[in-house]
């Protein structure tokens, strides 16, 4: 197993009293393999992945559980150990190539910059390494891009840059949090189809957060739906979107306006907003907005059951 | 490359003149502001008032007395003080300017330095007790007057404690030449030196802390440390580096006024008679030619002073050469 | 909706319109230069029917909006507004009809005023534009709030009390307040979340049926605009490429670009195996300084010819009610086989 998560719970101290950001996350991810975490704003789906990369710097926040990277415990792990795992073994791409790289250096300098923190090579070695990473991610002219400056580049040359820059020592796990969600559609399908290829060169795993379905669809092996900062659901990609399990998974899938075939008068849409982390339900946290809601849900918060296929549901539970 | 440095040329003579024909109009335009009244001293009779006014040229028109004062001051460079006459004008701002020059810049390095070392220390100890330290005696030095300083440092430094080892080296007021005695050129600047910087120190260290804590939240910041890079490097070679962008304009500002006058203080203080004395010293007598003169220098260098700032900033911001 | 269109259902025309913005000055070392971000359109909005805007950033869509609006002086072309002539009209000409055309944007936190109330923003145009009284102010102030799905004690929030759907909810009721004939929405709900997306969609659809208003949408969410839209326009490098009804656009696009756009979107696919296929655009848009000769599309089009380089095709009419530029469209159409 590459990455076990086991019972992750991160929470801030704020003057408002304790706000659990991530309550009860577990998962596993095998080598190779890429998982798509879907869910909404404060779903907590980013928190849990910079938990994972041991990236959250406040220090009012508090990590509890267990985040196991090749057996080896990275809850509570020195920051120096840690340091060295970052970059190297687990690479992280974000949602905005805009404000990802430091403004006042280029390209090269920034890429070079992470293979000289890691590997013990000289300057002319990294920089030629950065050439071929930048080729890998499909610049047209890899030697001359690596002395731009980001601002010089579009956002889709940027967001290439920052995953050259995370493929630069040949990470086992890439984490990859809304890296298209900035971009446009057109150069969206290229970074996804770089993603697709990049798995299969390097054998990396990916964990992929998103907000949209149809990303996930089109791009993960096993799919993690997150709802106010509990898994709901989670499953095979093609169970996830053929068969789905719990009423907030199939709300969301509804909710989508289809792109062929008949237009329908209204969607289905979700009535309500996500809740506040500060005031959650006692229940289940879908309860209010959810369609099927019955006694049992306000009284006590769903477990998520073992199995492939398990969703964190009464209705589902009973059926 | 030449185009911007002629813009800039262009720019700085614009600056220059608007500057000097607002100071020539205020000094001979105003009501009541008559300079041959001042010259001729207090209950001069009007025949006095006018053999003054003739001499000094005031009864022709204004633009003829405005381009007379630019040829004497920019081209025969003899103009003579209205106040203490046959003394030449431009000479004595050009003696006064290295005065100036070796006192703001001596300063400056120390209060560039001291002030990166304390704004590094307390961004990277932020919330500690060296941080809250460091801030309050940061705002211990802005708190001091100038003067005032520099009174307590002369009679720490000459006076009362001027026996003792601490302060026996300390030499008597007054400017030396840098090229007839250097090292009496700088032991002499060493008290006036920290006397200035210490504000500037203050102002730029609470600046600068600020400017990192803010470059820290930027999301490069979390892309840096994604990378692996070790927190010293994250914060010297990314958040001080974007910090310093701030840092060097308010620097630029500063700098060029000080060189231009601001200083003035100080220069009192210690008996430096610098650009800053110079100007005071016309002021109060109405000195128009000795006025016109000094500002017409400050306001060089403040502009000389802002088109280095915009060239370090080339340096310092590629964004700044494409856009 | 019968498809003979008479007249007088035009209810917005623009005719070559064009906005060209300058950059730098004459001292700067490429010299003043002009972006034309929109570069002659010409488009006529029906009354009561929605036109769906689509693009891509940079394409100008955005300044088109803007400039339907008149929120951006038109440098070139003429915008008919009812028939009136209001490319130039100033700002005082242009107050009886401001009422009847009005805007709703992308951010509602960015575009209400973060110290006043949810009542006040919604009564601020009736203040304005209206002679209503305090009393009358308040119930059509409580009216619309109801009319949008807002509770009547939501007036004495403050817009940061307000959850994203809500504060587009008071962004809609402030554009609705004086019974606009036509809405321009640029990107309505792109700031929202995925399971609020689909409110603020219905309650367009139900206000435009109500109100009998006329839409302008624009978005980059190519499913959100073909569940809004009876005809889209699709935008490139500040021109329209392709116009046509909306479902027709979508399941049979002319221009190759619309044709790679669409078939970009990431589906969510229920049937394994069933994957579409796609057409991968190379390069970048290229910059609007400095726009390719002859098609501006065809440095990134796969089905580019000699002429493509040379001669720019214009937005004709090349079946009933569909119109494209190119010179070389898309036979059958068919995006997804």
């Amino acid at each position: 197993m590459m990455l076990s998560v086991r019972d992750l719970r991160v929470s801030f101290r704020t003057d408002d009293g304790l706000v659990r950001a991530i309550d009860g996350v577990s998962f596993d991810l095998e080598g190779g393999e890429i998982l798509g975490v879907v869910g909404e704003s404060g779903s907590g789906k980013t928190v849990s992945l910079l938990a994972v990369m041991g990236l959250i710097t406040d220090p009012n926040a508090v990590i509890e559980g267990s985040i196991r990277y090749k057996g080896r415990e990275l809850v509570g792990l020195p920051a120096r150990e840690l340091r060295r795992l970052r970059g190297s073994e687990i690479a992280m791409i974000f949602q905005d190539p805009m404000t990802a790289l430091t403004p006042v250096y280029t390209i090269g300098w920034q890429i070079a910059e992470q293979i000289r923190a890691h590997r013990k090579i000289g300057k002319a070695a990294a920089l030629e390494r950065v050439e071929e990473l930048l080729a890998e991610v499909n610049f047209p002219n890899p030697r001359e891009a690596m002395s731009r400056y980001p601002h010089q580049l579009s956002g889709g040359m940027r967001q290439r840059a920052v995953i050259a820059m995370a493929l630069s020592c040949n990470p086992a796990l890439l984490v990859a949090d809304e890296p298209t969600t900035a971009l446009d559609v057109t150069v969206q399908a290229g970074i996804l189809d770089l993603v697709r290829k990049l798995r299969a060169t390097h054998n990396s795993a990916v964990v992929f957060i998103t907000h949209d379905m149809g990303v996930v669809s089109e791009l993960a092996d096993r799919v993690m739906v997150m709802y106010a900062g509990r898994i709901v659901e989670r499953g095979s990609r093609a169970e996830l979107f053929s068969d789905p399990l719990h009423p907030y998974t199939r709300a969301l899938l509804g909710s989508i306006p289809p792109l062929s075939g008949e237009k329908p008068r209204r969607l289905p849409a979700i009535p309500g907003s996500p809740p506040s982390l500060l005031r959650l339900p006692p229940g289940c946290a879908f309860a209010p907005r959810c369609p099927v809601r019955y006694e049992p849900c306000d009284a006590a918060r769903p477990a998520l059951p073992g199995g492939n296929h398990a969703a964190a549901c009464f209705r589902v539970a009973q059926a | 490359m030449i185009y911007p440095i002629l813009r800039r040329l262009g720019q700085m003579l614009f600056v220059m003149f608007g500057i000097s024909v607002i100071v020539f109009l205020i000094f001979f335009a105003t009501p009541g502001a008559d300079p041959a009244a001042r010259i001729a001293g207090r209950n001069a009779s009007p025949e006095v008032l006018e053999a003054v006014r003739h001499s000094f040229g005031f009864d022709r028109p204004l633009y003829v007395q405005y381009a007379l004062m630019m040829k004497k001051i920019f081209i025969t460079g003899d103009l003579t003080s209205f106040v203490n006459r046959g003394w030449k004008v431009v000479p004595a701002v050009l003696d006064s300017i290295p005065v100036t020059l070796s006192l703001v810049t001596g300063a400056a390095v120390l209060w560039v330095v001291f002030s990166i070392i304390i704004g590094i220390a307390a961004a990277a100890t932020r919330d500690s007790w060296l941080d809250k330290l460091l801030m309050a005696l940061g705002l211990l030095g802005i708190s001091m007057p100038v003067y005032w300083l520099g009174e307590v440092m002369n009679l720490f430094s000459q006076s009362r404690y001027h026996d003792t080892w601490l302060f026996s080296w300390v030499p008597p007021l007054g400017y030396k030449n840098f090229s007839d005695d250097p090292k009496g050129w700088f032991l002499t600047l060493v008290i006036p030196w920290i006397t200035l910087a210490v504000l500037y120190i203050g102002i730029y260290g609470r600046v600068l802390r600020a400017a990192i804590l803010e470059s820290m939240q930027e999301d490069y910041i979390r892309t840096a440390r994604a990378k692996g890079l070790s927190e010293t490097r994250i914060l010297l070679r990314h958040a001080l580096r974007t910090s310093l962008i701030s840092f060097v304009t308010l620097f630029g500002l500063d700098f060029g006024a000080l060189v231009g006058g601001s200083a003035l203080l100080t220069e009192v203080v210690f008996g430096l008679q610098g650009i800053g004395k110079l100007t005071y010293d016309a002021l109060q007598s109405l000195d128009l030619p000795m006025i016109m003169a000094t500002v017409m220098y400050a306001s060089m260098f403040v502009v000389i002073a802002n088109a280095l700032v915009d060239f370090v900033y080339i340096l310092l911001d590629p964004r700044v050469k494409t856009s | 909706m019968s498809d003979e269109m008479e007249p007088d259902q035009t209810i917005l025309e623009t005719r070559g319109l064009g906005k060209r913005f300058s950059i730098g000055t004459r001292f700067s070392k490429e010299g003043r230069r002009v972006v034309h971000a929109v570069d002659n359109v010409s488009l006529a909005v029906r009354r009561g029917e929605t036109l769906g805007l689509v693009g891509e950033s940079g394409c100008g869509k955005s300044t088109l909006a803007r400039c339907l609006v008149r929120l951006y002086d038109i440098t070139d072309g003429r915008l008919l507004f009812d028939g009136n002539d209001i490319t130039s009209q100033s700002l005082a000409e242009l107050r009886p009809l401001r009422r009847r055309l009005q805007m709703v944007f992308q951010d509602p936190s960015a575009s209400l005023n973060p110290r006043r109330r949810a009542g006040d923003l919604v009564a601020e145009p009736l203040r304005v534009h209206t002679r209503l009284g305090a009393a009358g102010i308040r119930g059509r102030v409580a009216e619309l709030f109801e009319l949008v799905g807002l509770l009547p004690d939501h007036v004495v929030r403050y817009p940061h009390e307000f959850s994203g759907g809500q504060r587009q909810r008071v962004g809609i009721a402030r554009a609705i307040a004086l019974n606009p004939d036509l809405v321009v929405l640029d990107e309505p709900v792109s700031a929202l979340d995925v399971s609020v997306q689909a409110q603020i969609v219905n309650l367009l659809a139900d206000l435009q049926e109500k109100l009998k208003l006329t839409y302008v949408f624009i978005a980059h969410d190519l499913s959100v605009v073909r569940q809004v839209s009876n005809r889209i326009a699709v935008m490139y490098l500040g021109s329209i490429v392709e116009e046509g009804p909306s479902e027709e656009v979508f399941s049979a696009p002319a221009h190759p670009y619309s044709q790679a756009l669409i078939s970009a979107v990431p589906l969510v696919e229920t049937t394994p195996g069933g994957r579409r296929k796609r057409i991968i655009l190379t390069g970048d848009v290229p910059s609007p300084l400095d726009p390719p000769a002859g098609c501006r599309f065809h440095p990134r089009c796969p089905v580019a010819q000699a002429r493509c380089r040379v001669e720019r095709p214009a937005l004709i009419e090349h079946r009933a009610g569909r119109k494209v530029a190119c010179h070389f469209p898309v036979a059958d159409g068919s995006a997804r086989p």
